[in-house]
């Protein structure tokens, strides 16, 4: 049989590094094919996630982010200072969290998908054309973000200007100033080319990218235990992978950018200075709670618990 | 084919092509503006109330192009002055005009219609006889209402579909089902049009393109 | 699937069927095709609406209701008086400026569609009147208008280098060496085609004539600025530019020039909209039909039995630009740049191409498939405006394709042409 599974990146970025080793693994213990259509190839994010609640696509890809209007709780992944930046931390928070691998599977169940695994995919950064330390700083620069009503209320809270824009106008709005500053994770920095059009990259460890991988509910359902069985290995597989893949990632990123552009500043800033933008972070987590209610509020609740265990778990 | 001369001179078309601009009037004041022109003399085909129907809904098609596109216009302007003004982007501005390019175009199909204006290669069509071209004109007219209610249905399924999924948009937080509702609307009306040119061209002696427009386009000069 | 899909659609295109009619036909029998029937047509829809979603055609309706106003105002008329009184006595000089303007237009707003509407509204009449051929007028139109695809910013460009890990700044300058190399190619045809066909050439304007022309444009020189000004000053996106472009047509044909009243607007917006909705129903079955070709993974099948792995770098030039050629002929040039380059992307860095030539070579195709029949944004827009029929928008077509082919080829043998600019930039 042939599955189809369509992601959110191209083909050599991190989710496309995901897709084809579990295309690799499922293709190896099981006779199905995978075809895979990376980013725009079958419509935007939203797009393909409605093709996969519809059975024309087996698996996808989406953020939660993008998710955020089906499932308001998804958006839990962008309170600001929720996810630690410590990569090993973030892992067995993953794998372990009763949040990720209880919770939210249900939201999803609900929506006709089987949710197979969340992954981060890298801490995000902010690209800017001055440098910035401190929310003030921050005052009348325009920071593009995407159309999502919690990450417009963090740069609120972070002094800055949000600018909600389209991806593909982004390149361009920085080329020509009508914004100055965008965040993604620095594999997606070096890849599109926001160095090209900005100077300084800060990181303010307020989050950390995270994506979700999804099946058609009734398909995984529908399948004998053997194939299923092949579909989890191979996700594990695939975790695995891209854990490994990414150690290392964001620091080769920087040098192929500072290779590329010599002149690009990369600053982290310390727990001082990161300070304020925690404390401004505090409203956007009641504004989550305001908009997703108990559910919101249990989520989260679990979540902190999660990531208390996991912090502890790789301190001892 | 008794192409009334008259009646085509009335519908010569200007659009940005043709409207002199005020230094150069002489080689073109004798057209008029087709859509100014229809519109005062709109007259539906339809009998008694659905005639009425029909001229009341060719109005409503006509406010809603008009009215999105100056709805558009305000918008963006008013995103600019925000961001320069007030420091601050109007949040739902990228929405709003999505959702009224939606209701311009659904809107405009069907007005277009209305109008013969939707676009086609009539190369091989031009050069057939007066009853071949009738024939094919009346199976276009069929075939495209055919597939205009076809997508008609599924576009209202898919709005349906959204309705139970419950999907709102980020910053209006308005159900994303609701942007939706002109689509079938505006597939239907389509339908309806072409439907009503078919029976108009199987009843009258004359071809015509839209249920008030006769077929062929202005003879201006040609290039030789 | 292709075949049976491609020749429906031809054939009604041929028997004269609304344009949506064949791109409408040609999702639906691949959707029922793929699905066994009708149980996936909601996607069809959904496909329909993505393709009128890309908040970037907002600046269509804009910049169309702007360039309205304008021409049936006074600004119109008075800029290109203005550009008359001094290129009016040379041969071809008002066809050559419109190419000029058409490129500029294009480049800096981002549309190509909104460059047909809004630099040819204007001039087309003017051209005419100066005793250029419609079809010549139409195809110079819409084909000048799709150099913009080479000038920065292209968005053609900016999905290249995302898709393919290539610098957009690179790509941004090898644009420019080829793109004016065909405006230059194009004025030499103008000025050849004004000679051949004896278009008269206006006497030469003294400088007092030219001062008052000027002057008489003070007002609608805003347009421009506007537009440059805004776009490359960081002021105005390409859409805020076509916002602020009403917004001042408005102004200075309502208030300064006293040419155009509430209800005269009123009129313009719903023309601007009628033309809108005709072209993006176009958009939004070509969208449908795209989603249908990338699914059923149709370039995949036909370029694996090409045997693309055994050819060097000329022959892998060649193949991409066939590939994107009949691609873009077909379906929309942003869909074909995400289906394709990754396809190609293994064998052009195995033969060692550079991606900047790659990348430049591809965004010319996609120019040249916009603007070539049978399918082609720029050609509905040019027909829904204007109000021609489709045969005689393409008929003077021919001439500006060879030129387009020319240069292709010019580009793969001299690959100077695009890389020269690029390695004087970035030279260390
Ligand atoms: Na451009
Ligand atoms: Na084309």
């Amino acid at each position: 049989e042939t599955w189809r599974y369509a992601f959110e990146e191209a083909l050599d970025e991190v989710q496309g590094i995901f897709a084809q080793k579990f295309k690799e693994e499922v293709e190896a213990n099981s006779d199905h094919e995978i075809q895979l259509f990376p980013y725009g190839t079958l419509g935007e994010s939203a797009d393909t996630m409605e093709q996969a609640q519809a059975g024309i696509l087996q698996f996808v890809d989406q953020s939660p982010g993008f998710t955020g209007s089906l499932i308001p709780e998804a958006q839990v992944f962008f309170v600001p200072y929720l996810l630690p930046t410590d990569t090993e931390t973030l892992a067995s928070f993953f794998r372990n969290s009763e949040a990720i691998n209880g919770m939210f599977p249900e939201l999803y169940a609900e929506q006709g998908l089987e949710l197979l695994t969340m992954f981060p995919e890298g801490e995000v950064a902010i690209t800017t054309k001055e440098p910035f330390a401190s929310p003030d700083e921050l005052d009348e620069v325009k920071v593009r973000t995407m159309t999502n009503p919690l990450l417009v209320e963090s740069y609120k809270a972070f002094g800055a200007t949000p600018t909600p824009l389209p991806w593909g106008e982004v390149y361009g709005a920085l080329q020509t100033n009508i914004i100055q500053g965008q965040e993604n994770p620095m594999f997606f920095i070096e890849s599109t080319k926001m160095y090209e059009v900005t100077d300084h990259v800060t990181m303010i460890g307020h989050n950390n990218f995270t994506t979700a991988v999804m099946a058609n509910k009734d398909f995984y359902d529908g399948l004998p235990e053997e194939d299923r069985q092949v579909i989890e290995n191979a996700i594990d597989v695939a975790f695995d992978h891209i854990i490994e893949y990414q150690k290392g990632l964001h620091e080769t990123s920087i040098e192929k950018i500072k290779e590329a552009k010599p002149s690009m500043t990369f600053t982290t800033l310390t727990e001082e200075q990161r300070a304020p933008f925690r404390e401004a972070a505090q409203e956007v987590e009641a504004r989550f709670i305001e908009m997703t209610g108990e559910g919101g509020q249990a989520i989260l609740d679990q979540m902190k618990k999660d990531l208390a265990e996991a912090q502890e778990a790789s301190s001892s | 084919m008794a192409a009334c001369p008259r009646l085509r001179a009335l519908l010569r078309t200007t659009a940005l092509s043709d409207i002199p601009s005020s230094s150069q009037t002489q080689s073109q004041t004798d057209t008029t503006s087709t859509d100014d022109a229809v519109e005062t003399a709109y007259v539906s085909t339809l009998p008694g109330v659905l005639g009425t129907l029909d001229v009341g809904i060719a109005r409503l098609e006509s406010v809603l192009l008009a009215g999105g596109v100056l709805l558009m216009a305000v918008n963006t302007i008013a995103n600019v002055v925000g961001r320069y003004v007030f420091q601050s982007s109007l949040f739902f501005s990228e929405e709003l005009n999505r959702i009224l390019i939606i209701v311009i175009t659904f809107a405009g199909i069907s007005y277009a219609a209305r109008q013969g204006r939707h676009i086609r290669m009539s190369a091989i069509y031009d050069a057939l006889p007066g009853r071949a071209r009738k024939g094919l004109m009346i199976v276009i007219a069929l075939v495209t209402a055919g597939f205009m209610f076809l997508l008609c249905w599924y576009s209202a399924q898919y709005l349906l579909t959204q309705a139970g999924r419950g999907r709102v948009l980020p910053a209006l937080q308005i159900p994303v089902w609701t942007t939706l509702i002109i689509v079938p609307v505006g597939f239907f009306m389509t339908g309806l049009q072409y439907l009503l040119t078919a029976i108009k061209n199987i009843i009258s002696r004359d071809i015509y393109l839209s249920t008030v427009v006769l077929e062929g386009y202005e003879e201006d000069e040609m290039e030789v | 699937m292709g075949v049976t899909i491609f020749s429906i659609m031809l054939v009604l295109l041929l028997l004269g069927f609304p344009m949506m009619i064949p791109l409408i036909v040609g999702a639906f029998v691949g959707f029922v095709t793929l699905f066994g029937g009708l149980g996936q047509l909601e996607t069809m829809i959904q496909q329909m609406m993505a393709g009128i979603r890309p908040a970037s055609l907002i600046a269509v309706p804009m910049f169309i209701f702007a360039a309205d106003i304008m021409t049936r105002g006074q600004s119109a008329g008075r800029l290109i008086d203005m550009v008359m009184a001094f290129v009016g006595h040379l041969r071809g000089g008002l066809a050559i400026s419109t190419a000029a303007a058409c490129t500029m237009f294009g480049a800096v707003s981002g549309s190509t569609q909104a460059t047909v509407v809004a630099i040819g509204g204007p001039l087309r009449p003017r051209m005419q009147k100066a005793g250029y051929g419609d079809s010549f007028i139409l195809a110079l139109i819409v084909n000048a208008s799709d150099i913009a695809f080479l000038i920065p910013p292209s968005i053609g460009m900016i999905i290249y280098g995302v898709v393919s890990n290539t610098s957009i700044a690179e790509l941004f300058i090898a644009g420019i060496g080829p793109g004016l190399l065909i405006l230059v190619l194009f004025s030499i045809y103008a000025w050849i085609y004004a000679a051949r066909t004896g278009v008269p050439t206006e006497d030469k304007a003294d400088w007092g004539l030219r001062l008052r022309a000027v002057r008489a444009a003070l007002w609608p020189l805003g347009f421009p600025a506007i537009i440059i000004g805004g776009i490359y000053g960081g002021i105005f996106s390409p859409t805020e530019a076509a916002a602020a472009c009403v917004l001042y047509a408005l102004i200075i044909e309502m208030v300064v020039f006293r040419e155009l009243d509430v209800a005269g607007v009123y009129r313009t917006a719903k023309s601007t909209g009628l033309i809108t909705a005709v072209v993006f129903i176009l958009v939004a079955a070509g969208a449908a039909f795209s989603w249908v070709i990338s699914f059923a993974q149709i370039p995949q099948a036909i370029l694996s039995g090409v045997g693309i792995d055994e050819m060097g770098q000329i022959g892998v030039l060649f193949v991409i630009s066939i590939a994107f050629f009949i691609g873009c002929m077909f379906v929309d040039p942003i869909v074909v740049i995400l289906i394709l380059v990754p396809i190609f992307a293994p064998v052009v860095s195995s033969v060692g191409l550079d991606p900047v030539l790659v990348g430049t070579l591809i965004t010319l195709q996609v120019a040249i498939g916009s603007a070539t029949p049978p399918f082609g944004c720029d050609i509905f827009t040019a027909i829904a405006v204007f109000k021609r029929p489709y045969w005689e928008v393409i008929r003077g077509t021919p001439p500006f394709i060879v030129i387009l082919l020319g240069v292709s080829v010019l580009l793969i043998f001299f690959p100077q042409i695009a890389l020269f600019l690029r390695d004087l930039a970035f030279a260390d």
